[in-house]
């Protein structure tokens, strides 16, 4: 009884520590420029598919997607900023929203056209010996995902706090103008930001590609899911998102297993609806000092 | 003598029309696509009014179409419901959906709502595919032939004279909506929310409306194609379909019932013409909405529009010749004053406001200030910037709650009563940034102004103005005579946007003055014109006073104006009222110089 | 060679002519007022200048260098130093981490040592782990102006810094501009309360409607009594 909440409790954080690097880079994104990028689904998709690619096709050394992957999907994602969300800049959020909306569509289907399967798989990392405590098996892969996408996650909170590259981006979030008024360019720090995200994005993909297959489904999973994951954390809150997306995990972790495997998106979506009516700053935002 | 105007907007149902025609005369296959297509134009139309009216996003199309679709379906098969009455109630059952969507919709703009319709979007195909025992899940159910009547619904022509003739009369009726006082209240409630309310349009209603109605259509399109689908199952109505759906008006032209035509039929009868590149069509679609949002934002209505130029440029020249027939043609008599008329110089109280109290966290905004405007009187309110000018007027707008004080206005108290109650007071406003509707035209925007703009009187009047009725040539009387009375004539039918500054703010004025109003607060009328403008601008205002007797409480900066404009002035600083009388010898007290120069006063 | 020099400016928002053919200069090192009521433009001109809001016409000239198509921040790494009129701060960073961002945003221009800022404003040194939205107006004030003096600017414009903060306050505000002034920076003060501008200004320039209506120095515009005739309109 105990194990299986114990093996439910870790799938639930498995799913949750992606969950949480797919939010965090939607957060990164959405705090520097105002807009939410509803194609970072799909970039997480295309890092998965480059995963598949090193891993399967080319059969490179596993450790290299991790290193090459993030840097590409960052790269694409900064260079379509530059294309498409540059010019817009100027135009409502609706029309961006659409934008980003059409445009992880379009990335989707250039996917499914490249490589007109189903389902694409990859396999995992760490193949070797499970762990066992308390009757709970700890697959090295599961470990490996828990440990390695947390870290990357906290570790770039730490550097958006502390870094200068961070810098520019909070400066902007705080204020548009003060940040401009610093000398900080207002093209350069959206696209890093993007790029940013692209890459937790692309990051999201390796560590999920094992896990859920190389689809366009995932595109939309991912983000739905990074999304009610921001929103739980608080929007504008990196530790949020963070926290948000360990907390969708687990709970659709524990829906699936104690009401039904279809019941578990609506749980989360429960939960969104809760929080955007009567919490609709988040569950932990960042603290806020009040303007005097 | 106003039947010209009358019955303007067939040509959307004509056109359907012409559709169902055109297609009975060629082949079975095209009699199937073209009623596939005419079912896409219903959902395109029906999504102008959401995305394009009410400019809300929405990602739930799929799913309402498959709750109509089921409900006519399920009606059928287990309760044995005819098809028509099935078709009723799955237009119920959409406006359900859209009512139930609206609860937190309306609460949010841009990517809050897209999610939120995301998630009953992806809810509703679950709980679609999970109810087995009703729905049969992922398998589908078989989608009877319709008997309407004893007429059965079987070959290719029966369904596209179907299909046909119910979209051309939905189209008529939400065309008939559009082109009414509903359609414009919504444009005016999603283009400028604040003036919107001040007039007595309800954003959050108006909204509600919108998803309500275009719901209710959407669910009836849904059970109308049913029945040529043959066989309905949840995924066929999931997020791919909606989000390309919602492409509709977006690549059709938003704001236009043509645009949910071009829109919807363009898009549906793409696959048919990308048969041979079928692999690519999603990407070039994804690509082609992409490209209309970055280049070509009006979409192919614009894009028409643009290329017929001169086609159309002699249609505006019509109206605008139609337009200036029309003061002509309308008995010179404005409506009746509502309000008794009382000498311009009476001491009687309009407006007493007393002791409001305003606090912004820490800092003291409105302190203890009291104001009094006379019946038929024009009160001035000036001060140094941040002295608490504006968040008083919000205050008395009704923009802004107030801590403390009272404010009474003719009898009835206005604390806590919202802006939008404040037009069928008598009370009406002009905005320091000049919110015309852009959009609509200079009669329309004055019509707005005449307030009566609940959601269920604009629906009737809708009606009531699609066959020429009374009440629509008493609406253009007063609208053509407020403009009249600024100087606007004969700008009537054009576009609000296309107006300089110093007429919008006439346009504001008009639309301010229509209601006949007791009392119009004025925000920093002069603000941005030409000194040659300022002046026409206060002899416009006095002018009106006269004539009108409508009383006027204006807040500026240009002292010069305020002092040959008003009678009685009030000095603001620091949140405090700190001087009021005769305007010229206000302004000469030491203790006001000080205010604006400090302590070096001349 | 001037520090700023304004010629032929004019400033629309859609229709609204904010600015009608504004012309004026800066010399390195002087104080110049611009002066005016509410809504005669003189927010919308130094928000041309400093390349926030676009010119319809004109040119603007820092240092002798064209700067009329640049963005702000570009200009801002010219060396233009700006304090607006809401300061425009980082609510959620403390007053040191204001200035880091700034010295970051400037490190390739030798920016200005953040212990010069706190000599000139001890009160932020105090106050250096707060944050700036929890500051007094005062205080904000003057974080706004260290964060703007950070990037090393060759000229300091400021927009009405006395907004919105109670009258005590003022005298303080004065001597940090004068001591700014002092260190060889140029500054262009906007202003509506004549007792600031007649502390800070040499010269004078009054804005009214959009116009250029009078300008001179200050003693000048003192005698003359030309604030009484451009506000209210009157000898």
């Amino acid at each position: 009884m105990l194990v299986e909440f114990g093996l439910v409790l870790l799938a639930g954080l498995k799913f949750g520590a992606i969950y949480a690097l797919a939010a965090l880079g939607l957060v990164v994104v959405h705090k520097a420029t105002k807009t939410v990028n509803f194609a970072h689904g799909a970039f997480a998709m295309l890092g998965a598919f480059a995963s598949f690619l090193i891993v399967v096709h080319w059969q490179w050394p596993y450790w290299t997607a991790y290193l090459l992957i993030p840097l590409t999907i960052g790269a694409v994602a900064a260079l379509l900023e530059f294309l498409v969300l540059r010019p817009l800049r100027r135009a409502d959020m609706f029309t961006v929203v659409i934008a980003t909306v059409f445009l992880g569509i379009a990335l989707g289907e250039a996917f499914r056209l490249t490589y007109n399967t189903e389902l694409l798989a990859v396999p995992g990392m760490f193949v070797g010996e499970p762990f066992i405590y308390w009757g709970v098996i700890i697959t090295q892969e599961t470990l490996w995902v828990i440990a390695g996408a947390l870290v990357i996650a906290v570790g770039c909170v730490v550097l958006f706090r502390y870094g200068k590259l961070g810098r520019g981006m909070r400066a902007m979030a705080a204020s548009v103008r003060g940040a401009q008024i610093c000398g900080y360019s207002v093209d350069q720090v959206y696209m890093v930001a993007w790029g940013l995200g692209g890459a937790l994005a692309g990051l999201a993909g390796v560590f999920v590609a094992p896990m859920a297959g190389v689809s366009v489904e995932l595109s939309i999973a991912v983000i739905t899911a990074g999304f009610v994951a921001g929103v739980l954390g608080g929007f504008d809150s990196l530790k949020g998102a963070i926290l948000g997306g360990l907390l969708l995990g687990v709970i659709e972790s524990l829906a699936a297993a104690y009401i039904s495997s279809a019941m578990k998106n609506c749980v989360s979506f429960f939960l969104l609806f809760f929080v955007l009516m009567w919490r609709p700053e988040g569950l932990f935002p960042e603290k806020v000092a009040r303007r005097v | 003598m106003f039947r010209r105007f009358a019955f303007g907007g067939l040509s959307p149902f004509a056109a359907v029309l012409f559709c169902t025609a055109l297609g009975l005369a060629l082949q079975n296959y095209f009699k199937y696509v073209i009623a596939i297509v005419l079912v896409s134009m219903v959902i395109g139309v029906a999504l102008v009014v959401l995305v394009g009216l009410a400019r809300c996003i929405t990602l739930a199309t799929g799913a309402v179409m498959a709750i109509g679709a089921y409900t006519s379906t399920l009606l059928m098969t287990r309760i044995g419901i005819p098809y028509l009455i099935g078709l009723f109630c799955a237009a119920a059952t959409g406006a359900l959906a859209g009512w139930l969507i609206a609860l937190p919709g309306t609460r949010f703009r841009g990517h809050n709502l897209a999610m939120v319709t995301l998630v009953f979007q992806a809810v509703a195909i679950i709980l679609l595919r999970e109810a087995k025992w009703l729905t049969g899940g992922a398998e589908g159910i078989h989608v009877p032939q319709p008997v309407i009547f004893g007429w059965r619904v079987a070959t290719d022509a029966d369904f596209l004279v179907l299909i046909g003739l119910l979209s051309a009369l939905v189209i008529l009726l939400v065309t008939i909506l559009t082109r009414g006082p509903f359609g414009k209240n919504l444009q005016a409630a999603s283009g400028n929310e604040i003036a919107a309310e001040a007039f007595g349009v309800s954003v959050p209603a108006y909204l509600r409306a919108a998803f309500v109605i275009s719901s209710m259509v959407i669910g009836f399109s849904g059970a109308l194609a049913a029945p040529r689908i043959r066989i309905l199952d949840p995924e066929s109505f999931g997020v791919l379909p909606s989000i390309f759906m919602l492409a509709y008006p977006i690549v059709g032209g938003m704001q236009s019932v043509w645009g949910g035509l071009l829109g919807g039929g363009g898009l549906r009868i793409l696959p048919e013409l990308l048969r041979p590149v079928a692999d690519f069509q999603e990407l070039f679609f994804a690509s082609l909405v992409i490209a209309v949002v970055m280049f070509f934002p009006g979409g192919m209505v614009e894009l028409l529009r643009r290329s017929t130029g001169r086609v159309f440029s002699r249609r505006n020249k019509q109206r605008a010749g139609e337009a200036s027939l029309l003061p002509a043609i309308i008995p010179p008599e404005p409506t009746v004053h509502v309000w008794p008329t009382v000498p311009a110089n009476s001491s009687e109280v309009l407006l007493r406001v007393e002791g409001i109290d305003r606090h912004f966290g820490a800092l003291h905004a409105v302190n203890a200030a009291s104001i009094t405007v006379p019946i038929g009187g024009i009160h001035g309110l000036i001060g140094p910037n941040g002295a608490g000018k504006t968040s008083l007027f919000n205050i008395i707008s009704g923009f802004l709650e107030a801590e403390q004080g009272h404010i009474d206005f003719a009898g009835t108290s206005l604390l806590d009563r919202p802006a939008r109650d404040r037009i069928a007071l008598g009370i009406t406003r002009t905005f320091q940034h000049v919110a015309v509707f852009g959009q609509l035209s200079c009669l329309e925007n004055v019509i707005i102004g005449r307030g009566r703009n609940a959601v269920m009187d604009s629906i009737k009047q809708s009606f009531d103005h699609f066959v020429g009725g009374r009440a629509r040539e008493a609406a253009i009387r007063d609208a053509l005579a407020a403009l009249d009375a600024v100087g606007l004539a004969d700008q009537a039918s054009m576009p609000a946007s296309s107006l300089s500054l110093g007429n919008q703010r006439r346009l504001e004025l008009a639309r301010a003055i229509v209601s006949n109003p007791r009392l119009i607060l004025l925000d920093e009328p002069v603000s941005g014109l030409a000194s040659a403008e300022v002046e026409e601008l206060r002899q416009l205002l006095l002018r009106t006073n006269a004539e009108r007797q409508i009383a006027m409480l204006v807040v500026e900066h240009n002292i010069p104006f305020v002092a040959k404009l008003c009678r009685t002035l009030s000095v603001m600083g620091a949140g405090a009222i700190v001087a009021e009388g005769n305007p010229e010898e206000v302004i000469a007290r030491p203790g006001v110089r000080q205010l604006y120069f400090g302590e070096a006063a001349a | 060679m001037s520090a700023l020099r304004v010629t032929d400016l004019w400033v629309s928002y859609g229709q609204v002519a904010a600015v009608r053919g504004l012309s004026l200069h800066v010399e390195p090192g002087e104080a110049v007022v611009l002066l005016g009521p509410n809504g005669a433009g003189k927010t919308s001109a130094v928000e041309a200048i400093c390349g926030f809001v676009p010119k319809r016409r004109g040119k603007v000239e820092f240092l002798g260098e064209d700067i009329s198509g640049l963005s702000a921040s570009a200009i801002s790494r010219k060396g233009l130093g700006f304090v607006p009129q809401w300061r425009d701060l980082f609510p959620t960073f403390s007053v040191e981490e204001t200035l880091v961002a700034a010295e970051t945003a400037a490190r390739r221009r030798k920016p200005t040592p953040i212990k010069d800022i706190y000599a000139l404003f001890p009160v932020l040194r105090e106050r250096k782990a707060q944050l700036a939205g929890s500051l007094s107006g005062g205080e904000q004030q003057m974080l706004a102006i260290g964060r703007a003096l950070v990037t090393n600017p060759k000229l300091l414009l400021l927009d009405e810094p006395s907004a919105g903060l109670a009258s005590g306050i003022t005298l303080a505000l004065v001597q940090s501009i004068n001591r700014v002034r002092e260190s060889g920076v140029a500054i262009l003060l906007v202003e509506q309360n004549m007792e600031i501008a007649r502390a800070v200004g040499e010269r004078c320039c009054m804005l009214a409607a959009g116009d250029l209506a009078w300008q001179g120095s200050m003693k000048e515009a003192i005698e003359r009594n030309e604030a009484a005739r451009v506000y209210f309109g009157e000898h």
